[in-house]
C-alpha cells in the first residue's frame, strides 16, 4: 500500500514540476510572441543580479516578475470574505496539477512496475480530467464572489456561464476519440494512436478543431478572455487579487493550458508517439512537450490576432454552433469506423461536416443586425 | 491501516461538511460545505473500489449540481448569500429529534446483532478477500460499460429520455415570461 | 484488506443520513432544503457501493450501476428542482416554506 503510494507520488510530483517550471519559460515566450506580432521587442535585457551581464533576451523576467510577486503587499478588500478569498487561488491551482499528473507523459526513469502502476491506476483518466477540471469553475465563482466586488462578481459568473456552456462540446469531441478506441485509460488511447495519428482522420480532425475551440474558451484565453476582459470588468475575477494570490491564479492558469493541450494532444496527436522513439525511449516526453508548445504556440498567435467576442456571440456559438457539430460528429465517427474505407469515408465525412458548418454559420447570421440596446429600469 | 486512517478522515470531513452544509446561514458558504461532502464521498467510493463512480460523483455533482446551486442562489436570494431569517425555531426540536431516532434505529439492529452474533450473524459483513480481488477485476470501465449497452440499456434508454424532459422542462419552467412594450408579463 | 468492515460504512451513511433528515425538517429556506436532499441521495448511494463491494455478487455490478442511475436522476431533480425555486421566486418574491402556504386554508 506504501509502495504503492510512492511509486505514485514518484511518477507525478516530478510531472507537476516539470510543468510548473515551463510556466515560467511560457510567459516569456507569450510576451515575446505578442511583442513580435504587435512589431515590438518585449522584453529584452534582465541583468543577473551583482554582475553587468545584460545580454540574457530577457529570459530572467519571469523571475523578477515572480520575485515582484512575492514581495507584494497582499490586499484582502475590507467586506471580502477572508477564508474564501484565499481558498480561491488554491483551489484554482490544484485541480490543475492533478490533471496534470493524468496525462500518459512517460517519464524516462520509471521502470516497468511504475508504469504498470501508473497505467492501473488512470484506468478512466480521461473522465477524471474533465471531472476534476470542472472544480476550476468553482474556484473562479469563489474567487468572483469572496471578492465583494461587482466586477469580481461579474466576471465570476461570466466565467461560470462560459466554462459550463462549452465543457459540453469539449467532452462531446472527446468522446469521438474515446468511442474508437474504446477505453477512457490515456495510455491505451496513446497506444491506439501507435500508426495513426487522431488528426489524420476526418471526424478526429473535426473533432479536434471542436476541443481546441472549446479548450480556449475552457482556460478563458482570448478571444474568449471575456471573464477577464480588462477594457470591461478590469481583470474579472481577479481583480481584488495582489501579490501572491494573483500569482498563484497566473500559474493556474497557465498550467490548465498546459494540461488542456496535453489532453488534446494526448486524444489527437499520438500523445509521445514520434519519429525515433522506438530506438530512444526518452524521446517520447520530448515529443509530448513539443506538441504542446505547438499547440501553445497557435493559441499565443490567436491572441494576438483575433478580437474578443461579445457575451451574447459567446454563448450562442457554444450552443448553437459547437454543440450541434460536435453531436454531428459523434454520428459521422460512428459511420465512419463502420465503413473503414479511407477513399469512401474522407469525401463522405468531410462534405457531412462542411454542409452541417456551414449551414450552421448561416443559421446564425440570419440574425445579425442592428443590436438592440436593453437599459436596466 | 492507512485504509482506516483514510477512512476516518474521509468521513469526518463527510460528516463536517454535511453539518455545516446544513447548518450554516449564509447560502453561499452552505454550497461550498456541500461541495467538501460530495468531495470526500466520492473519496470514499475510491475506496469501495468504485472510482468509475467516484469519478462520475466529481463531474455531476461538484461540476454541474454546485453551479447550478450557485446560480439558483445568485438568482433569488441576495447576491451575498445571506439568508437573514433566523434558523427555522419552530420545529427544530422535533426535526432533532427524528434526525437522531432514525439514524439511531437504523444503527441499533447491527450492534445488537454484533452483541448476539449467533443469533443472526451477517453473512455479508466480512469482506471476502477473494471476492474483492474479484472485484476489483470486475470493476473496470469496460465491464460496466459492458453491462450497461446489454443488461440494462431500457433503463439507460428511459434515464436518457428523463434526462432530456428534465433539462427542456427546467428551461420551460425557469424561463422568464416575455415582457410586452408596457414591461407587463404576458403569458407564455 | 484491512479490518473496516460493513458496518463502518453503513454507521457512517446512516449518519449521514440523519444529518439530511435534520435539515429538510428544520430548515426553512427551499435551498438549504434541497441540499438535505442531496445529502440523503448520497448517504444512500454510499449504502448501494458499501454493500455491492461487501456483498457476495460484486462481479455482478449491481451497486455502481444502481449509484450511477440515481446520480442521473438526482442531477435531472436538482434542475427541475432549482428551475422551481427560480419560478416560485420570480412569483413569491421569497423562498422561504413558511411564506409559500396559498394552499392553506385560512
Amino acid at each position: 500500500m506504501i509502495d504503492t503510494l510512492i511509486h505514485i507520488l514518484a511518477l507525478t510530483a516530478p510531472v507537476a514540476m516539470i510543468f510548473a517550471s515551463l510556466f515560467a519559460f511560457t510567459t516569456w515566450l507569450e510576451r515575446k510572441i505578442l511583442a513580435r506580432i504587435q512589431n515590438r521587442i518585449g522584453p529584452n535585457y534582465i541583468n543577473i543580479p551583482f554582475t553587468k551581464f545584460r545580454k540574457t533576451f530577457g529570459l530572467l523576467q519571469p523571475a523578477a516578475d515572480g520575485f515582484k510577486m512575492l514581495v507584494k503587499e497582499d490586499i484582502v478588500p475590507h467586506g471580502a470574505d477572508r477564508f474564501l478569498h484565499l481558498l480561491a487561488p488554491i483551489l484554482a491551482l490544484v485541480p490543475a496539477m492533478m490533471v496534470l499528473c493524468l496525462l500518459p507523459f512517460d517519464l524516462p526513469f520509471a521502470n516497468e512496475s511504475m508504469k504498470r502502476i501508473h497505467a492501473a491506476a488512470l484506468d478512466n483518466a480521461v473522465l477524471l480530467f474533465f471531472g476534476i477540471t470542472s472544480i476550476n469553475t468553482l474556484a473562479v465563482f469563489m474567487a468572483g464572489w469572496a471578492s465583494r466586488n461587482k466586477y469580481s462578481l461579474l466576471g465570476g459568473m461570466r466565467a461560470v456561464a462560459q466554462m459550463v456552456s462549452y465543457e459540453i462540446p469539449l467532452v462531446l469531441s472527446a468522446a469521438v476519440v474515446i468511442m474508437a478506441v474504446g477505453s477512457l485509460s490515456a495510455q491505451k488511447i496513446v497506444a491506439a494512436q501507435s500508426t495513426h495519428w487522431f488528426i489524420f482522420t476526418p471526424w478526429g480532425l473535426a473533432a479536434f478543431f471542436i476541443f481546441f475551440i472549446a479548450s480556449l474558451a475552457e482556460t478563458n484565453r482570448s478571444p474568449f478572455d471575456l471573464p477577464e476582459a480588462e477594457s470591461e470588468i478590469i481583470a474579472g475575477y481577479f481583480t481584488e487579487y495582489s501579490g501572491f494570490k494573483f500569482a498563484l491564479f497566473f500559474l493556474g492558469e497557465y498550467l490548465s493550458i498546459f494540461a488542456i493541450n496535453g489532453l488534446a494532444v494526448t486524444l489527437f496527436f499520438g500523445g509521445g508517439n514520434g519519429p525515433w522513439v522506438q530506438a530512444h525511449p526518452w524521446l517520447s516526453c520530448v515529443w509530448f512537450l513539443a506538441k504542446i508548445f505547438g499547440l501553445i504556440f497557435i493559441i499565443i498567435w490567436l491572441r494576438g490576432t483575433v478580437p474578443r467576442l461579445r457575451v451574447d456571440q459567446l454563448m450562442a456559438f457554444a450552443w448553437k454552433f459547437l454543440m450541434p457539430l460536435s453531436i454531428l460528429n459523434l454520428f459521422v465517427a460512428a459511420v465512419a469506423l463502420k465503413v473503414q474505407q479511407p477513399w469512401l469515408t474522407w469525401p463522405l465525412c468531410a462534405l457531412v461536416l462542411y454542409a452541417a458548418a456551414h449551414g450552421l454559420s448561416r443559421l446564425q447570421q440570419k440574425n445579425v443586425g442592428p443590436r438592440t440596446y436593453q437599459y436596466a429600469e | 491501516m492507512i485504509e482506516q486512517v483514510a477512512f476516518y478522515i474521509l468521513s469526518a470531513v463527510a460528516v463536517l461538511g454535511a453539518l455545516l452544509a446544513v447548518s450554516r446561514r449564509n447560502l453561499v458558504h452552505g454550497v461550498f460545505a456541500l461541495l467538501l461532502f460530495f468531495a470526500a464521498l466520492s473519496g470514499l467510493f475510491v475506496m469501495l473500489l468504485a472510482d468509475y463512480v467516484a469519478a462520475v460523483q466529481v463531474l455531476v455533482y461538484i461540476g454541474a449540481v454546485g453551479i447550478l446551486l450557485l446560480f439558483t442562489i445568485m438568482l433569488t436570494e441576495h447576491v451575498t448569500g445571506d439568508d437573514l431569517r433566523r434558523l427555522g425555531v419552530r420545529g427544530w426540536f422535533w426535526g432533532l429529534l427524528l434526525a437522531v431516532a432514525v439514524p439511531a434505529v437504523l444503527i441499533l439492529p447491527a450492534v445488537l446483532n454484533e452483541k448476539s452474533a449467533k443469533a443472526a450473524p451477517i453473512v455479508v459483513a466480512q469482506g471476502n478477500p477473494a471476492l474483492a480481488n474479484n472485484a476489483t477485476q470486475a470493476n473496470t470501465v469496460k465491464a460496466l460499460g459492458k453491462v450497461l449497452m446489454e443488461k440494462y440499456v431500457v433503463p439507460l434508454e428511459v434515464l436518457a429520455l428523463l434526462l432530456t424532459a428534465a433539462l427542456i422542462g427546467a428551461v420551460a419552467v425557469a424561463h422568464a415570461p416575455e415582457k410586452d412594450a408596457s414591461g407587463k408579463d404576458t403569458p407564455a | 484488506m484491512s479490518n473496516l468492515t460493513l458496518e463502518h460504512y453503513l454507521i457512517l451513511s446512516a449518519v449521514l443520513l440523519g444529518i439530511g433528515l435534520l435539515g429538510v425538517f428544520t430548515r426553512r429556506n427551499v435551498i438549504v432544503v434541497l441540499f438535505s436532499i442531496e445529502i440523503l441521495f448520497n448517504a444512500a448511494n454510499l449504502n448501494f457501493i458499501a454493500f455491492w463491494r461487501f456483498g457476495d455478487q460484486p462481479e455482478a455490478l449491481m451497486g455502481p450501476i444502481f449509484a450511477l442511475f440515481a446520480i442521473a436522476v438526482a442531477a435531472a431533480e436538482v434542475a427541475v428542482g432549482l428551475a422551481l425555486v427560480i419560478a416560485v421566486y420570480r412569483h413569491f418574491k421569497t423562498v422561504d416554506l413558511e411564506k409559500l402556504d396559498t394552499l392553506k386554508e385560512e
